[in-house]
């Protein structure tokens, strides 16, 4: 039973991993940026969401409710200054200046933030919990929050299959100069596409560090960019849904690694992970449900 | 009267290659004007200057008027200049109808019912009404011709810049796009059109313009053009000499 219940709390987990994750996917399936300070991103966030809670006094959960748009806002302005100013000078400046921002977020939180760890305080909601049997124990904050995330994803899915704006982000992504030509503004495409990607790493990290962890300035490169890399790449790149499978089987199988490893091995939850990204890496480049692309 | 599009001594370089050498050309509104030129003239190079995707090095770019040389393409589209790719670029991934829905929303500002049936409407006109909801990945290279085509006049173009329309195509295919092209010169749309098929091109313009190493040489009656010696010494030993020489040799008939 103890198994079923590492699975469970795997799948519980493995939603907010994708949630983490889709947004390091649409930037690079839309913009071919790989955001390196993605995982900086979350920890912004947060230490946002602190700033929110102190301000309003709101209870910490609903923090996201400010800290979404705001990071989201933040997100457009990104791509469209340094991240656009870097794309215009090749890919791989995009990479460099992406991995400078992160190194830049994380020294000034180090500087005027300390280095001291910080939770979101989710009240006693977050302790709240069911049991099915005498083994299995579900929180109420991680359901729901697994069901936001698969919410969130589902909405975005129907949002680039059928909106105008999905469209024009699908078009974009596609060819860039052609979407030109049709009258689209690729430059405000990719802002729109970096708010999408910086609301939900923003509700991501608000979820993650009000239950699971305590941030500080350097988990954002230390762990959360190495989730979501490992996720992308377990799932494929270009799917929505493959991004969720990814985020699930990487939560179950850090689950079973916790469970292996015990209070004596606590790395074994990492270690787990990244074996398992290996062996895909090796097995199955393309990911899980990722498209193999001849042309 | 202020011509559609007017380019003003407009000058390219790259690096030493010079591609448009003082430019300077007035088209107005229901004007169809061919261009012809050898590989490396800089045909494409000046629809990318006139349709945004190049920046003249000097020069100005005017629609009625007003000066767009610093307008991005997207922008110039918005104000009404359409273009279509040599290799046709539609969007793989979305339906025949969401490439041309997009196009008449961004480029034709257009809003949903409006939308929706502009691109059905030039899904008609263009004869891809059957294939709407295909992917457009899965189309041949005529569906992609006319795609190329359909998303350009979605965006309701005042100058349609055409770029090789009829290349890799059969007779009676590229008479049924010179069709297409001629009955939207007749609503008064102006055309700009390169081709290296001179068939589909004499047959259908009034005004030919023959560009070669970034200067314009020829300029007038497409007969007259491809009579001048400067136009028959660029085209000598390329493929199209002996259709050059016929129509040359027809002009010179008809001058007898």
């Amino acid at each position: 039973m103890i198994w079923v219940n590492d699975i469970i709390q795997g799948i519980l987990l493995g939603g907010l991993y994708a949630l983490f994750a889709c947004g390091l996917s649409l930037m690079f399936g839309v913009m071919k940026v790989i955001n390196l300070a993605h995982g900086d991103l979350a920890v912004v966030a947060a230490y946002v969401a602190l700033g929110v809670i102190a301000l309003t006094h709101i209870p910490g959960v609903w923090s996201f409710v400010l800290v979404v748009p705001i990071m989201a806002v933040g997100g457009y302005f990104l791509q469209r200054t340094l991240i656009q100013a870097s794309l215009e000078r090749g890919t791989i400046t995009t990479l460099l200046v992406t991995f400078g921002l992160s190194i830049v977020i994380e020294t000034v939180l180090l500087q005027f933030l300390s280095a001291n760890s910080h939770g979101i305080p989710d009240g006693s909601f977050g302790t709240a919990s069911f049991s099915i049997g005498s083994q299995i124990s579900i929180g109420w904050l991680d359901l729901i929050i697994l069901v936001v995330a698969v919410t969130v994803l589902l909405v975005l899915q129907f949002y680039l299959s059928r909106s105008r704006n999905g469209r024009l982000i699908r078009a974009v992504a596609d060819d860039r100069e052609a979407a030109q030509l049709a009258g689209a503004d690729y430059r405000h495409i990719f802002g729109i596409a970096a708010a999408i990607a910086l609301g939900t790493v923003a509700l991501a990290g608000v979820a993650y560090f009000g239950m699971y962890s305590q941030f500080d300035p350097t988990i954002g490169t230390g762990q959360l960019l190495l989730y979501a890399f490992e996720v992308v790449v377990i799932g494929g790149l270009g799917s929505l849904w493959g991004t969720l499978a990814g985020g699930i089987v990487l939560g179950v199988v850090q689950q079973i690694g916790a469970q292996i490893g015990g209070a004596a091995h606590p790395d074994y939850q990492f270690l787990a992970g990244q074996l398992v990204f290996l062996a895909v890496l090796v097995v199955l480049p393309q990911g899980l449900t990722g498209i193999r692309r001849t042309a | 009267m202020t011509a559609l599009l007017e380019l003003d001594r407009i000058t390219k370089r790259f690096g030493s290659v010079v591609v448009a050498d003082g430019l300077s050309l007035a088209v107005g509104a229901g004007d169809i004007v061919g261009i012809v030129g050898p590989n490396g003239a800089g045909k494409t190079s000046l629809f990318g200057l006139i349709g945004g995707d190049l920046a003249p090095n000097s020069g100005e770019v005017r629609l009625e008027g007003r000066p767009v040389t610093r307008l991005d393409a997207s922008a110039r589209c918005r104000l009404g200049i359409g273009r279509t790719y040599q290799v046709p670029r539609p969007f793989v991934d979305m339906t025949v109808f969401e490439n041309v829905l997009m196009a008449a929303q961004q480029g034709g500002g257009q809003r949903r019912r409006l939308s929706y049936a502009r691109a059905a409407a030039v899904l008609e006109r263009t004869g891809l009404g059957n294939d709407a909801n295909v992917p457009a990945g899965r189309l041949g290279l005529l569906s992609r011709k006319r795609l190329e085509m359909a998303r350009a006049l979605a965006t309701a173009p005042r100058l349609l810049l055409l770029d090789e329309v009829a290349g890799g195509l059969t007779d009676p295919e590229v008479a049924e796009l010179v069709t297409i092209v001629t009955s939207v010169r007749d609503e008064g749309v102006a055309v700009l059109w390169i081709e290296h098929v001179l068939r589909a091109l004499t047959a259908s313009v009034p005004r030919l313009i023959c560009l070669a190493g970034g200067s314009f040489i020829g300029d007038g009656a497409p007969a007259e053009v491809l009579a001048e010696p400067a136009v028959r010494e660029v085209f000598l030993g390329t493929e199209v000499t002996t259709s050059l020489a016929g129509l040359a040799g027809e002009a010179a008939r008809e001058d007898a």
